[in-house]
C-alpha cells in the first residue's frame, strides 16, 4: 500500500530514530558509569595518599578510625580482602536509619618497618544520584531531539519536495487535447528535480509533436479527400442526368450515391473534429440553449417519418457561453442519436436546466462496451448506416467547453447527460 | 450566359463545364492562375467559378485583381477549405458566394442562378417555369394564377427544383440545400420524400400535375 512520501518518511524516522536514540542512551549510561567509577577510584587513591602522608608526618598520632573516611590498622593482611582493588560496601548511619553505599580501598603500607592496613572510604550515594540525574536529563534531551528531528524533517521534506509536487500538479492538470503548453521551471535549486523537469518537458514536447502530427494528418487527409469526393459527386450527377437510364443502372447509381454521401459526411465530420481539436471555433457568444433545443426538436421532427413521442421539460432561457454552431451540433447530435437508436413507437425524454441536459430514449441495450461509445467510429454492431462519429463530436465539444458527458443504460432507457457546470 | 470556370483539377473542371454546357451556359475553363488572368483581361463573363487553391497562385489574389479593376463579374468560390476564415476572406475580397467541396453541381447551379438574378435582373424577382410563377421577393407561388400555400421548406424545395429544371436532382442535394448542416450524420433522407409528396399534392390541387417527377430511387426532376 502506498502512502504519501512525507508520511512514509516520518514513519521511518519514528520507527528507527527511537531505536538509535535508545541505543545511544544505553551507551551513554554505560560510559558515564565507567567514568564515575574511575573517578571514585582516583578519589580513593588520592585520599589514601593524603591520609597516609598525614599519618606519617604526625608519626601515627592521628585518629586511626574515622567512620566513612578511613581506617588504619596495624598488622599484615590476614583476611581475604583483595589489596589495592576498590570494593563496594555499606555503612549503617543510625541517625538516618539507613545503610549507605560506599566504595572502599584497602592497601598494605609500611612505616618504620611496621605493616599497616589503610582503608579509605568514598560515598557512592552522590555519584549514583548524579548518574541518575544526568541520565534522566539526557533521556529528556533525546526525546526533545526526537520530536525536533521529526518536525524539522517534515518541514524540510515539505520544502525540498515542493518543486516535485508542483511539477506533479502541473503534469496532472496537463491535457494534450487542449493545446496547452506545459511550463515547468528549469531551475528548482535541486539537481534531481531540474533533471526531472527537463525530462518531463522533453517528453511532453515529443508527445505534443506526435499529437500535432496526428491531428495534422487527419486534417490534411480530410482536405485531400474533398477533391476526389467532389469529382465523384459531380460525375454521379452527370450520370443520373444521362438519358435512357435503366432501372438496374439507376439502382447501382443510387447505391454509389449513398456510399459517396456517407463518405462525404464522415469526412466532413472528421474535419470538424480536428477543427474543434485545433480550437478553430474561437467565436463565443451567449447561446439560448432552451430556444435552440425547442427549434432543433421541431426541425428534426420534420425529418423523420416516425419521430418518437417526446416528453420534454425545458426550463426557459438557459444561456451558455459557447460557439453557436458547436452548440447546435452538440444538441442536434444528441437528439438525432436518441431518435436513431430508438424502438419503433419509442419515446424520448428531454430535460434541460441551467446545470444540465438529460436526453433519454427507449432502445435495445448496447452490444458494445458503453465506455467506448464516445470514441470515433464506435457504433453498435447492427447499425450500418450511421457514421459512428456523432457521439465522438458530442464528446469533443463537451471536452472543449469542460462539460461532463456521461452515458447510462437502465431498464430499457438510454440516458445521455451533459453537465454544464461543475 | 458566359461562365468562366477556374479549377485546377481537370476531372472536376470537365464535370462542371459539361453540366453547365448542358443547361445552356457558354463555358470556358482554365486550370492555372496565369491562364485565368489572361482570360479575365481579355473577355467579360457573367459569372466566374473560382477555386482558391491553384498551382501557381491563390484564388484570393485573382479575386483582388478582379475587384481592383472594377470588373463586376459574379464570383462563386469553390474551395476544399471549409473554414469560416476562408469564407469570410473570400466574401471580404468581393466574392458573391462560397461553396465547399464536395458540392453538388445542382447546388452550384442554384447559387449561380441566384447570383445572376441578383446581379442582372434588376429587382425583377419573378421566376417562371411553365404554368408556375414564383415571386421571390414576396415568397409566393402561383400555378395558373392560383396561389399555392407552401411552407418555407416547400418553397425552397420548389425554387431549387425550378433552378435545376429538367435536371435530376439527388435526394442528398435537396437535403443539404434545404436543411444544411442539420442533416449531418443522418443515415437516411426519407424526409425529402415526404416533402416532395406534400409539394406534389399541393401542385396537383392547383392543376400543375406531374411536373415533379421521381427518377427511380435517385432523385427528383422538375420537367417543364
Amino acid at each position: 500500500m502506498s502512502k504519501p512520501l512525507l508520511q512514509r518518511n516520518t514513519r521511518y524516522l519514528l520507527l528507527w530514530l527511537p531505536v538509535v536514540l535508545l541505543g545511544c542512551t544505553l551507551l551513554f549510561f554505560v560510559l558515564m558509569r565507567m567514568q564515575a567509577h574511575h573517578m571514585q577510584e582516583e578519589q580513593l587513591f588520592l585520599k589514601q595518599e593524603n591520609v597516609w602522608n598525614v599519618f606519617k608526618s604526625k608519626e601515627g598520632n592521628i585518629d586511626l578510625h574515622v567512620t566513612a573516611e578511613y581506617d588504619i590498622t596495624q598488622g599484615s593482611n590476614n583476611s581475604a580482602i583483595e589489596l589495592g582493588e576498590p570494593r563496594d560496601t555499606t555503612i549503617y548511619y543510625p541517625d538516618k536509619q539507613k545503610w549507605l553505599p560506599f566504595k572502599i580501598l584497602t592497601s598494605e603500607l609500611i612505616w618504620n618497618n611496621q605493616a599497616y592496613q589503610v582503608t579509605t572510604y568514598v560515598s557512592s550515594t552522590e555519584i549514583t544520584h548524579l548518574i541518575i540525574k544526568v541520565f534522566l536529563g539526557e533521556a529528556l534531551l533525546f526525546v526533545l531531539l526526537l520530536i525536533a528531528i521529526v518536525i524539522l524533517n517534515r518541514k524540510s521534506s515539505g520544502l525540498l519536495w515542493k518543486p516535485f509536487f508542483s511539477t506533479m500538479k502541473k503534469v496532472n492538470e496537463y491535457d494534450i487535447t487542449r493545446n496547452q503548453s506545459l511550463v515547468l521551471p528549469a531551475e528548482t535549486c535541486t539537481t534531481e528535480f531540474d533533471e526531472l523537469n527537463t525530462a518531463i518537458t522533453n517528453l511532453i514536447n515529443k508527445v505534443n509533436a506526435a499529437y500535432y502530427n496526428q491531428k495534422q494528418f487527419v486534417e490534411n487527409a480530410s482536405h485531400e479527400i474533398q477533391t476526389p469526393l467532389a469529382i465523384i459527386r459531380s460525375k454521379l450527377e452527370l450520370l443520373i442526368n444521362q438519358p435512357n437510364l435503366t432501372e438496374k443502372v439507376a439502382s447501382l447509381l443510387g447505391d454509389i450515391t449513398d456510399a459517396t454521401n456517407r463518405l462525404s459526411q464522415m469526412n466532413k465530420t472528421l474535419l470538424l473534429l480536428s477543427k474543434i481539436e485545433n480550437n478553430q471555433f474561437p467565436e463565443i457568444e451567449e447561446v439560448n440553449i432552451s430556444q435552440m433545443v425547442e427549434r432543433l426538436l421541431n426541425n428534426l421532427t420534420a425529418y423523420y417519418d416516425n419521430f418518437p413521442q417526446v416528453e420534454s421539460k425545458i426550463e426557459t432561457d438557459v444561456i451558455l457561453n459557447a460557439n453557436y454552431s458547436l452548440a447546435e451540433i452538440l444538441i442536434s447530435n444528441i437528439i438525432k442519436n436518441a431518435v436513431e437508436h430508438n424502438l419503433p413507437n419509442g419515446k424520448i425524454v428531454i430535460h434541460l436546466s441551467p446545470s444540465h441536459l438529460l436526453v433519454e430514449n427507449t432502445g435495445p441495450s448496447l452490444q458494445t462496451n458503453p465506455e467506448l461509445l464516445f470514441e470515433r467510429f464506435r457504433k453498435d454492431s447492427h447499425q450500418t448506416k450511421t457514421t459512428g462519429l456523432g457521439l465522438a463530436l458530442v464528446k469533443q465539444i463537451c471536452t472543449l467547453y469542460h462539460y461532463t458527458v456521461s452515458y447510462k443504460y437502465t431498464d430499457g432507457w438510454h440516458q445521455i447527460e451533459i453537465i454544464f457546470k461543475q | 450566359m458566359k461562365l468562366l470556370v477556374i479549377e485546377d483539377e481537370p476531372s472536376l473542371l470537365q464535370s462542371i463545364m459539361e453540366y453547365f454546357t448542358q443547361i445552356d451556359f457558354l463555358c470556358e475553363g482554365v486550370m492555372t492562375y496565369a491562364e485565368a488572368l489572361r482570360k479575365i483581361d481579355d473577355y467579360n463573363y457573367d459569372c466566374i467559378i473560382l477555386d482558391i487553391n491553384l498551382p501557381d497562385g491563390s484564388g484570393f489574389e485573382l479575386l483582388k485583381y478582379l475587384r481592383e479593376f472594377k470588373k463586376d463579374e459574379g464570383v462563386v468560390i469553390i474551395s476544399a477549405r471549409n473554414s469560416l476564415d476562408d469564407k469570410i476572406t473570400g466574401l471580404n475580397f468581393g466574392a458573391d458566394d462560397y461553396v465547399t467541396k464536395p458540392f453538388h453541381l445542382s447546388e452550384l447551379n442554384a447559387r449561380i442562378k441566384a447570383l445572376i438574378r441578383r446581379k442582372y435582373a434588376h429587382g425583377i424577382d419573378i421566376l417562371e417555369a411553365g404554368n408556375l410563377k414564383m415571386d421571390l421577393a414576396a415568397r409566393t407561388v402561383t400555378c395558373e394564377n392560383q396561389i399555392l400555400s407552401l411552407t418555407k421548406n416547400e418553397f425552397n424545395l420548389l425554387l431549387y427544383l425550378i433552378n435545376n429544371r429538367n435536371r435530376v436532382v439527388s435526394k442528398q442535394a435537396i437535403a443539404e440545400h434545404i436543411y444544411g448542416d442539420e442533416t449531418d450524420n443522418m443515415p437516411s433522407f426519407d424526409f425529402v420524400y415526404s416533402h416532395i409528396k406534400n409539394l406534389k399534392r399541393k401542385l396537383k390541387e392547383k392543376g400543375c400535375e406531374d411536373i415533379v417527377q421521381t427518377v427511380y430511387g435517385l432523385g427528383y426532376k422538375l420537367a417543364i
